[in-house]
């Protein structure tokens, strides 16, 4: 916490060692006012968004998928826990050798005769729109909400759906008002941290990002490392933005989470 | 509106085992019959109700309604209501939605809903709690719940997977009257799972008691006290006193002399089954001599324990009655209560 | 067998809290919901070849990587590579990649911040899982703040007090940056594990004559061991697998894989790609081996999608 709050302090342009000792709101005003900030700033809300959205959903879907798996039931759940260790920066660079326009994917489709040439085949990596960091975050956070939904559902589920049953309730209708209810707390809190992280990361962007528009964290990265040190504050203050706006969504997340167990009927 | 239910040689076998969970059993339920399967845990019961719902599928034999096999017909279209052990009450909706649950999945309208929820609610005796929550109600209420949830949709069998064992004790004879009840009011031919055999005397028109898969006896709740089928039955049901002996006749020849039995038994070697209760003390009728080893004083009874021979004998007789050291005593045993049971290599 | 189901109950959901799961919890369902009767093959068909799809696609972006790293010459648009060679490899585990020093470097941060965030753990999820106290629910929140807020803004701010207190560029500094993301994770699993513990074995060790140290020895420290492990494999990890933090506080003089690893990336994706199967070795292997320790099973491990 110490460490945002310094960070906090000299975003607004406070920094004693360098004998800055005002207060000035001047950074804020700088980045308010550029036109890149705000492109970064809408594309990290795109990346996080998509990516925890798909990732839901996938994740769900495989869950079940493996729930109502009853052969090789050890194998499958070894593999599809297989990548919850491996680190995003690999992640990343994995994505970059399958999407990349001269990757394993491109290549299959040269052979397959669907493209001409490199160029043929659709930016995925280094690209507008960051489908490559997408990817990524969607490979490993289908996992990691996954994981955490299949222990809901082993936990208890299967009781309940064998009432529903017994009440006339077909496959569909049990998902929605039964199983979908159910496991609604374990996807909401892995989902808030998979979104705040999309947000927030450094790493992945960072490798499979174009220069501009740059995530946020890049951007932030950029300014911070800038050889003129007046950036330093800016890239304090997109620091500041960064965990304003994720705080933001954790609070948003957590009131809509009560409200809507309360109230579903 | 409900039916006769068969079993089939019902048998289950789960995957990778090779013993059955249930192994072949065969009963019938009349039309607007309480049966309770009644046995210890482990014994198949909660499998055999579970195939009855269609929520398991067989292994081998068959399930029928009516005399029309139900085998292919999935739990969800089958007219059969559950109730758990637990209340298993969706935390994410009020009671009356929890009830009208049944009723949603057919499309019935709100309004038609909403009366049926209250009438049931009335008829659990919990009127008015529609709005409240799951998790404001007691054990006991929830339990309520959960059985005017599966009542609402008017099935045709009613099962019940031990849903008193996790109350205590006075609310247990509570739920036990309301479900007599209301069984018999609607007449739903019910199958009720225990393995309180107090319980299943209590309530069931009918027992059929289950150990290890089979079923070993199926009948009126006093012939399991008075004409137990094997030592395994007799056991489960409390008796402690197992005399071999031989038949012939109608005698009953044993270390505790010749008896006169009161029913017609294979002649040849039996065990003779006597309850505690069946033994009173002084002479006449089937009288022998046994000597007291000691006693127990319960308040409502007294409890001894007596050798015969090498036999050795439990019974109870009232309080009055006090004896001190090792004395030899008459008992007497009426002939009415006598019953033989074949002697068996191995017991359940 | 048990004809009733077993459900298992009584554990606080820590999960719905931050997706991180109590040490004991299984995947694996003994008897899984039966199919509904009727077209049983063919539904199961389907099934077996969504689960064969997804697997393929989770292990998909392994195979480009594997074949990186043992190639000599890979270029457009063979699917395989053309040349195979053991160069990468051979670089990579030889003197003048610095690979050795970057491992020395993040096994010794990682195993420090696993063993210090730990301890630090110990009192904190105990006093979290045991006592009530006013202001609970704010420590919890407090606690969680680290594991949503991004490292970057914290390192960034940080980093100057850090050069202030001579921390910047070294060992000890790095890992105590590392220490800021792990420790929460550590307390909450801690606090779930401690939660369910019951005191009562240490009153009655007490009773028996044993003092605080021995308690804690024999009976506590035991009891929540298998937690604990977890608790110091997912700190060990995400401090292995750390790069923005390393890479601010540490200002490259502290070199970490992570850090190799982005320098080859862009250079020689042979080497690149060797060193990010070298770098995750360590983490599968441990990964394996505490599920194994924990249950003889395949258990999940759950919640180490930040790293």
């Amino acid at each position: 916490m110490g460490g945002l709050v310094l960070g906090f302090l000299q975003s607004l342009d406070y920094m004693p060692l360098i004998g800055k000792n005002d207060f000035s709101l001047d950074a804020y005003v700088a980045i308010f006012n550029d036109r890149v900030f705000w492109a970064s700033l809408w594309l990290s809300l795109r990346i996080a968004f998509i990516s925890t959205a798909i990732s839901i959903v996938l994740a769900v879907g495989t869950a079940l998928l493996i729930y109502h798996t009853e052969r090789g039931r050890r194998v499958t759940t070894f593999i599809y826990q297989f990548n919850l260790p491996i680190p995003h920066i690999v992640g990343a660079v994995a994505m970059l050798f399958l999407l990349a326009q001269g990757g394993l994917l491109s290549r299959i489709a040269f052979a397959l005769g669907l493209t001409d040439s490199p160029g043929d085949f659709p930016a995925m990596t280094n690209d507008r729109g960051a489908v490559g960091i997408i990817a990524e975050y969607v490979w490993k956070e289908t996992i990691f909400i996954g994981v955490v939904v299949l222990a809901a559902l082993a936990r208890g589920v299967g009781d309940y759906e064998d009432l529903a049953r017994t009440l006339g309730a077909g496959r569909w209708k049990r998902f929605w008002h039964v199983i979908l209810p159910l496991i609604t707390p374990a996807i909401v809190s892995t989902s808030v941290i998979v979104f705040a992280f999309g947000f927030g990361a450094f790493e992945v962007p960072f490798l499979l990002g174009q220069p501009f528009p740059s995530a946020l964290p890049v951007l932030a990265y950029n300014a911070f490392t800038d050889v003129d040190l007046n950036a330093r504050s800016q890239a304090m203050a997109i620091s500041m933005v960064i965990a304003v706006i994720t705080a933001v969504a954790v609070l948003a997340y957590t009131w809509l989470s009560r409200r809507y167990v309360r109230s579903e009927s | 509106m409900s039916v006769t239910v068969e079993l089939v040689e019902l048998t289950k076998i789960y995957k990778g085992t090779t013993d059955p969970s249930v192994d072949g059993i065969s009963m019938t339920i009349e039309k607007g019959q309480l049966v309770a399967m009644l046995g210890p845990s482990g014994c198949g019961k909660t499998t055999t109700m579970k195939m009855l719902a269609g929520l398991l599928d067989p292994t081998a034999g068959d399930v029928r309604f009516d005399g029309e096999s139900v085998i292919d017909i999935p739990a969800e279209k089958r007219q059969v209501a559950m109730v758990f052990q637990k209340p298993l009450l969706f935390p994410h909706m009020s009671i009356g939605d929890n009830v009208a649950f049944g009723l949603r999945m057919r499309g019935v309208d709100k309004k038609t809903r909403k009366k049926r929820v209250s009438e049931m609610m009335e008829l659990v005796r919990l009127p008015g709690m529609e709005e409240r929550r799951p998790g404001q109600l007691s054990g006991g209420q929830e339990q309520r719940i959960s059985l005017a949830r599966a009542l609402i949709t008017e099935p045709e069998i009613l099962l019940l997977d031990e849903p008193l064992s996790q109350l205590d004790a006075n609310l247990r004879i509570e739920m036990r009257d309301l479900i007599r009840q209301i069984q018999a009011e609607l007449g739903i031919t019910s199958v009720f799972v225990t393995h309180d055999q107090e319980e299943a005397v209590m309530l069931a028109d009918r027992i059929a008691l289950m150990l290890a898969g089979r079923i070993q006896q199926d009948g009126l709740p006093q012939d399991f006290y008075e004409q137990p089928a094997t030592q395994a039955v007799a056991r489960f049901f409390g008796t402690k006193n197992f005399v071999p002996g031989t038949v012939s006749g109608m005698s009953f020849e044993s270390v505790l002399g010749t008896l006169q039995l009161g029913h017609e038994h294979p002649a040849g070697e039996g065990l003779l089954v006597i309850r505690q209760e069946a033994i009173e003390i002084g002479p006449g009728e089937n009288s022998f001599e046994a000597t007291v080893q000691r006693t127990m004083y319960l308040g409502t009874h007294v409890r001894v324990w007596a050798t015969a021979g090498d036999v050795e004998l439990q019974f109870t007789v009232p309080p009055g009655v006090r004896h001190e050291g090792e004395q030899t005593i008459t008992l007497r045993l009426p002939m009415a209560q006598t019953w033989v049971i074949p002697v068996e290599d191995r017991i359940l | 067998m048990s004809d009733e189901q077993n459900v298992t109950g009584g554990q606080r959901n820590i999960t719905g809290e931050t997706g991180v799961m109590p040490p004991d919890t299984r995947l694996d369902v003994e008897d899984p919901p039966e199919a509904i009767p009727g077209p049983k093959a063919k539904r199961h068909i389907g099934r077996y070849v969504l689960v064969v799809l997804m697997c393929f696609l989770l292990l998909l972006p392994f195979v480009p990587l594997i074949f990186w790293s043992i190639s000599h010459r890979w270029f457009f648009p063979t699917i395989i590579p053309d040349e195979l060679s053991d160069r990468a490899w051979s670089y990579i585990l030889s003197d003048r990649s610095g690979v050795v020093e970057g491992l020395l470097n993040s096994l010794v941060i990682a195993i420090l911040v696993a063993v210090l965030a730990a301890a630090i753990g110990l009192s904190g999820g105990r006093a979290l899982g045991l006592y009530r106290f006013r202001g609970k629910r704010i420590v919890e929140l407090v606690l969680l703040a680290p594991v949503i807020v991004p490292a970057i803004a914290v390192s960034m701010g940080i980093q100057v007090m850090f050069i202030r207190y001579g921390l910047a560029d070294t060992i000890p500094g790095v890992v105590l940056v590392h220490l800021i993301p792990t420790i929460p994770y550590v307390v909450l699993v801690l606090g779930a594990v401690f939660a369910n513990y019951d005191t009562s074995y240490e009153e009655q060790a007490r009773v028996l004559g044993a003092n605080p140290l021995r308690v804690f020895l024999h009976v506590t420290f035991p009891a929540v061991l298998p937690g604990l492990i977890v608790a110091a494999f997912f700190a060990f990890l995400i401090s292995w697998s750390e790069y923005i933090m390393t890479l601010l506080i540490g200002g490259g003089i502290v070199v970490t894989l992570p850090l190799l690893l982005f320098d080859f990336v862009g250079s020689d994706p042979s080497v690149a790609a060797a060193l990010s199967l070298f770098f995750i070795a360590p983490a599968i292997v441990l990964m394996v081996l505490t599920s194994r320790y924990l249950s003889g099973d395949q258990s999940a491990v759950g919640g180490i999608g930040r790293a």
